[in-house]
């Protein structure tokens, strides 16, 4: 009776720890655990009141050798990636400034809504000094779309297209001198774990082109955290 | 003939271990259809729409339709393990092996699934062609659902050309949501007004509800579709239709 026993709390236990190991390691390899965290610049007058005012820098690139993945480009140098990493940290209720500067190429989107600005302060962004509430649809390289869950939290929900250079700008090494560079502010709001991905469908040729890049996480997507201040 | 099978048998309710299990199958089938029953109305919510309080009801007298047979299957598992132990290569003589053959109990058997499977397809029809009735409705307005990976968006075609990340609708009015995909299949489910449909790339699939209580609502994709579909999810406001004018005019569309 007691090997009985003590056999299946053994076989509860053993099947415990590797359940646990395994979650462990999924847990790890997730994702790529560096975090980008919002530069403070002053405040800023809004709708809102005077509010802290952070900044965001990042790029979108034709393929991986530049970014998180190295000079090499990382597992698959062909893809396209955000950088210089995937995962933000800002602070709540204040003014973050985004500017993005877009090196890839594109085509025409297959939602026209992502071709539109949403969820900016004015619902504008800047594109190389001109304020646009949309981009031509059949010129997007990417877009920056920021969401949450439906909680209790004030929804956050920003998405701006990033207009693709023409093919002839993008040079077959290297990047193109003259990227297109897109700015825009947002209120962040209440705390709360977010995240953003690309809208384009600029993945492989699977999952209507939303595989590889754009549903891997570190390349067109990541983790965009909102943190009291 | 042995003396067992020359022996009168006892009435099988007479048996002690018959009187443990219907004992057993009372109480169980009243816990396990209360505390179901309960688990899954209090678990699905405020009720948003006539579908969803209907869904409830339905959810409700299923459960406790079905309890009995889960009663049952408890009720003969809790007698067999208090039941004196028989150790031994043969059955106790007090066995009764007539169960294995009866044919009385496999024809009630088969006729009780039968009628329960019965009710549970009928009503279940006459709720689902209820639930769409709105599609016929010519007051009915027309919102276009589409979803991609992750996010969702809505085009109020009766109203210009306003588009939206959160759903907005007015209460007490029927809605038809035209639905699709851009990319894999996603599902469209308004948590608290019963709604859940595919978005299926390619394809439109047409659904309706009518909101009778104003608030704020959950809207979640319903089908595993990638890498963030759990933060596939927005609000839906539902709103007077004062506000809901208000609120469409504040995105340039006409009221």
């Amino acid at each position: 009776m007691n090997k009985r026993l003590l056999g299946a709390l053994g076989t509860v236990i053993i099947g415990a720890g590797v359940i646990a190991g395994i979650g462990t390691y999924v847990a790890s390899a997730k994702n790529d655990s560096r975090v980008l965290l919002a530069t403070p610049a002053g405040t800023i007058n809004t709708p809102q009141g005077n509010l802290p005012h952070y900044t965001l820098d990042m790029s979108s690139y034709p393929d991986s050798m530049a970014g998180s993945h190295g000079t090499s480009g990382g597992p698959h140098p062909d893809w396209v990636t955000y950088g210089p990493v995937t995962n933000f940290q800002v602070p709540a209720h204040s003014v973050i400034t985004v500017t993005i500067k877009q090196f890839d190429s594109g085509a025409r989107i297959t939602n026209d809504f992502f071709a539109s600005v949403h969820g900016t302060i004015d619902g504008t962004a800047v594109i190389n000094g001109k304020a646009v509430k949309s981009v031509d649809p059949e010129a997007v390289g990417h877009t920056f779309t920021l969401h949450g869950l439906s909680d209790a939290k004030s929804q956050l929900f920003v998405s701006v297209p990033l207009p693709s250079l023409p093919e002839a700008a993008v040079p077959s090494s290297g990047y193109s001198k003259t990227p297109n560079t897109i700015t825009f502010s947002f209120i962040s709001g209440d705390a709360g774990k977010y995240v953003w991905n690309c809208e384009y469908p600029c993945g492989d040729g699977t999952v209507a082109r939303f595989g590889g890049p754009m549903s891997t996480q570190g390349y067109m997507s990541g983790n965009f955290d909102v943190v009291k201040a | 003939m042995s003396d067992l099978e020359t022996e009168k048998r006892p009435s099988v309710f007479e048996r002690k271990d018959v009187k443990q299990t219907v004992f057993f199958w009372v109480i169980f089938t009243a816990i396990i259809g209360y505390a179901a029953a309960e688990l899954q109305a209090r678990s699905m919510g405020v009720a948003a729409s006539e579908t969803m309080s209907t869904t409830i009801y339905m959810m409700r007298v299923f459960t406790w339709v079905a309890a009995p047979i889960a009663g049952l299957v408890a009720a003969m598992g809790m007698t067999t393990l208090i039941a004196k132990i028989h150790y031994g290569d043969t059955p106790p003589e007090e066995a009764d092996h007539q169960i294995r053959s009866s044919a009385k109990l496999s024809i009630t058997w088969l006729v009780v699934s039968s009628v329960l499977c019965l009710f549970a397809v009928v009503w279940g029809s006459v709720v689902l062609q209820k639930d769409n009735a709105a599609l016929l409705d010519p007051t009915a307005m027309n919102v276009n659902v589409t979803g991609q990976q992750w996010a969702w968006n809505f085009d109020y075609v009766d109203n210009g050309t306003v588009r939206s990340d959160v759903l907005y609708l007015p209460v007490n009015k029927p809605v038809v949501f035209h639905i699709t995909s851009k990319d894999v299949i996603h599902g469209f489910w308004i948590v608290q007004m019963g709604i859940k449909v595919d978005a299926n790339p390619g394809y439109t699939t047409e659904t309706s509800a009518t909101p009778n209580r104003i608030g704020i609502y959950d809207l979640r994709c319903a089908e595993l579709c990638g890498l963030y579909h759990a933060f596939m999810q927005t609000k839906v406001h539902v709103v007077s239709q004062a506000d809901y004018d208000a609120w469409i005019k504040s995105q340039g569309g006409q009221a």
